[in-house]
């Protein structure tokens, strides 16, 4: 590093001296660049290839195990831990459950409360207190999960029990799954899917609880839900990373990315802010079509342009990238009605029947939207208006819970009653 | 290649670091000590030390040997193990040595009464980073998972634990924090970086002001980077431009990486910098960035993101920047307006939309009325535009007094 002209150190203003004019060289520091040395090249030579690693809160895949180590620090070294368990369910927990009479309505023989079989009980989700106490018997190896998690996702389309029943079963015993997995420290193509499985899963289940709106349980369901949405998608994210050197990118890594990001598009759940996690991902994923239109939507939203942020959504989203984007949707156009009545001319409403085509809702709907937000209509001879009002704050419902309002657009009404394959 | 020592001279050059080491510690000789312990460094007292002890198999012996020298065995035979690994190439095996070593030291350190020995301990945080680091390297390319920088930052917590206690010794405990800092940035574990703020800018222990200033502008600019990655403009302001103010002159490569972070900053509250601080600091990705701000030049903002995406992204101001959009907007209608006022004064204050359809039709950018509507909304209800609009007659009007406020060092408001 050449020294041109030496100055003595004071603690000065440098804001005054901000843009002071002298040249020299300098050398160029690339400490910060992105951490990715090259990761472990991991070979599946069979489907339930385990990595040995030390337990710890940062490496292990899954985060969430139901196991309390937020505060183990310790370099404790945990014998790798394969499953043997043959059924979807251990022998002695079925046992266990069958005279406690625990079994979920899916897992009765003939509707016997008290009855259940190899084929029909599946293994519960309970919080395990140390990896220590596990049994090798009481866990499922990733074949068996597989083939339990077909069966479980299968119950989406074959069951007539109502999709809360369905939900709340299918919910809890890919938790389940996740653990297994989890404690087998399980790290290849096939269980990479499994989440993806599972991340859908979960994705659909978020529109359908936020479109049955009215129903007091649902807010909770609702959140639980986003909950394992995100831990099952973050463990899905290390998971892409972590297998990165063994081969070129896994084909839905863009896919399941662009969701992550779209889950993220408001700031109050960001554990991690993007634009840290952005530095974690790798350039082609960043530039693929599936992030790119994320990211669109994202500068969309966080500029307020709430036309391109609909319309775009309307003509460019995925069913499940729409599952995600849905809440937000009706978020904008809050945003909308607020700018509008905002910065509106008093003399002249702003019209309704524009505001659904710009929103695209059904203009009645609109209404309801304006009444939500305490923001008042008025009606002349042309038709019904968005009255100007400098208040600048409307009263957003509490709970977080808001009204379903649909987007009037033939191509998500398409796009909608096509089951996606699980 | 190392060089081949004779035994006498592998013992003579042994016994005599051995002496160096136990003076320094009698004495407490905190520099020379510090000089002993760098084990990644190419010191020459180090080099020479690890050739010899290739030849000089057995220095547990001479530790057993004498009274002076076997109390530091739990300390130097791990060191000497690192060393020579180190020297060898085998890094994972000197970071396990090292570490042992570290926590031996740490041990001592306790028991020793005032902070003579900070720099040395200073020297160990150090070292353990960058062995970690390297042993990592290593284990990733043979196919192992790579947790030894993530030991390390145990240790250095640890470390930390040590320093945080009323004496002399705690004003050490900015410098751990910092190597935490630095080891936490590279893990990706920002998260982490929380409990020791807390602890740091909480503890009543702690004055801020007793800290030696280099480890004042290092922390400050990493916890102004942790601002600016949750956009909280004004912190990272004030945290930056502290470490700016305090940074050593001299010190250019620190200069350039606080404002690497400090400009994107600045320009979110509305303070430009001049293109010849851009060229001096060689911070150029900034330039065409500056110029669309200045010149309300929407196309030139959009293009220096895309041509400098993977730094920005990299260095994590990518959204930032993006979020510049609104002021570019807010340039780009005054300009218009700036205009219509030299042609007609009275009516420049009514910007008809059609005329920023065309300006941006212009730019090569292509925006109906609807989202030309948008944005004019937006930037009203964001206080970057005084006045409404009338959908009707799809026109602007401007409030006549001071249509367009400055941002006066405040962020845009959400």
């Amino acid at each position: 590093m050449a020294d041109a002209g030496r100055k003595p150190h004071k603690p000065m203003d440098r804001r005054n001296n901000f843009y002071s004019s002298s040249s020299s060289s300098y050398s160029n520091s690339t400490k910060y660049r992105n951490s990715n040395y090259p990761k472990p090249s991991v070979s599946s030579r069979d489907s339930s290839w385990i990595t040995p690693t030390k337990k710890s809160t940062t490496r292990n895949w899954d985060s969430d195990d139901g196991r309390r180590n937020d505060n183990d620090d310790g370099h404790q070294d945990y014998p790798t831990l394969v499953g043997t368990c043959p059924f979807m369910c251990p022998a002695e927990e079925r046992a266990r459950r069958e005279r406690l009479r625990d079994l979920a309505v899916f897992e009765r023989l003939h509707g016997n409360p008290a009855k259940t079989s190899p084929n029909l009980a599946v293994k519960k989700f309970c919080r395990t207190i140390s990896i220590k106490d596990v049994q090798a018997s009481d866990v499922r190896p990733v074949p068996v999960l597989e083939d339990t998690l077909n069966y479980l996702l299968n119950l989406l389309h074959s069951s007539d029990q109502s999709f809360a029943v369905v939900h709340d079963f299918i919910f809890d015993r890919t938790r389940s799954i996740r653990q297994d997995l989890s404690m087998q420290n399980a790290v290849s193509d096939q269980v990479i899917h499994m989440y993806e499985r599972m991340v859908k899963f979960h994705i659909i289940s978020h529109r359908h609880l936020y479109r049955s709106f009215g129903n007091p349980n649902v807010a909770s369901v609702c959140h639980l839900n986003m909950e394992q949405l995100m831990k099952a998608l973050t463990t899905l994210s290390n998971l892409y990373e972590a297998n990165r050197a063994s081969h070129s990118m896994c084909q839905n890594e863009a896919e399941f990315s662009s969701f992550y990001l779209l889950l993220h598009l408001g700031s109050d759940k960001q554990v991690e802010p993007l634009s840290l996690w952005f530095r974690s991902i790798p350039s082609p994923i960043m530039k693929s079509k599936e992030m790119c239109f994320a990211r669109r939507l994202l500068r969309y939203y966080r500029l307020g342009n709430y036309k391109r942020f609909i319309s775009t959504s309307e003509r460019e989203a995925s069913f499940l990238q729409y599952c995600i984007i849905e809440p937000y949707v009706n978020e904008v156009r809050m945003l909308a009605l607020s700018c509008l009545s905002y910065g509106g001319y008093k003399l002249q409403p702003y019209p309704l029947l524009h505001l659904s085509k710009l929103l695209m809702m059904k203009e009645s709907d609109v209404e309801s939207l304006c009444a939500d937000c305490a923001l008042e209509t008025s009606s002349d001879g042309t038709g019904k208006g968005l009255v100007a009002t400098k208040q600048s704050v409307i009263k957003k419902s509490s709970g977080g819970f808001q009204k379903y309002y649909p987007m009037e657009s033939e191509r998500i009404e398409r796009l909608c009653t096509e089951l996606p394959e699980l | 290649m190392a060089a081949y020592v004779s035994m006498g001279e592998a013992h003579r050059r042994i016994t005599e670091y051995l002496n160096r080491f136990s003076d320094a510690v009698s004495y407490q000789d905190g520099k020379t000590l510090s000089r002993l312990v760098s084990v990644s460094s190419d010191a020459a007292v180090l080099v020479s030390l690890a050739e010899a002890l290739n030849t000089f198999q057995d220095a547990n012996r001479l530790f057993r040997q004498s009274e002076k020298y076997s109390q530091y065995a739990d300390i130097l035979l791990p060191m000497f193990r690192a060393l020579q690994s180190y020297r060898l190439r085998n890094l994972v095996e000197s970071y396990l040595a090292f570490e042992k070593a570290s926590n031996a030291f740490l041990q001592e350190f306790r028991n020793w009464e005032s902070a003579w020995a900070l720099e040395a301990l200073y020297v160990i945080a150090y070292e353990i980073r960058i062995l970690a680091e390297k042993a990592d390297i290593e284990l990733a390319s043979i196919g192992k998972t790579p947790e030894k920088l993530k030991g390390a930052g145990s240790f250095l917590m640890k470390v930390f634990g040590v320093l945080a206690g009323k004496g002399p010794k705690r004003v050490g405990a900015l410098y751990v924090t910092c190597q935490l800092f630095k080891v936490y940035f590279k893990l990706g574990t920002v998260h982490l970086c929380r409990s020791v703020i807390r602890s740091i800018e909480t503890a009543r222990i702690f004055d801020f002001e007793e800290f030696p200033v280099r480890d004042k502008v290092t922390y400050m600019y990493y916890t102004g980077r942790l601002e600016v990655y949750n956009e909280n403009f004004p912190a990272a302001d004030h945290k930056l431009s502290y470490a700016l103010t305090h940074c050593n002159a001299q010190k250019e490569a620190n200069i350039r990486m606080i404002l690497k972070y400090l400009i994107p900053v600045k320009l979110s509250i509305g303070i430009l910098p001049r293109q010849l601080l851009l060229d001096k600091f060689d911070l150029n990705e900034y330039s065409d960035v500056v110029l669309a701000l200045k010149r309300g030049d929407l196309r030139l903002l959009r293009h220096a993101l895309q041509e400098h995406e993977d730094r920005f992204l990299r260095a994590g101001v990518y959204l930032v920047l993006e979020k510049l959009e609104l002021q570019v907007y807010q340039r780009l209608v005054k300009k218009i307006y700036i205009m219509q006022k030299q042609k007609d004064p009275n009516k420049a204050h009514q910007i008809k939309l059609d005329v920023i359809v065309k300006a941006l039709k212009w730019l090569e950018i292509d925006m109906d009325l609807d989202e030309v509507e948008c944005i004019m909304s937006i930037l009203i209800y964001r206080n970057l535009m005084k006045g409404y609009f009338a959908h009707k007659s799809k026109v602007v009007v401007l409030s006549k007094q001071d249509p367009f406020p400055k941002l006066n060092g405040k962020p845009v408001n959400s």
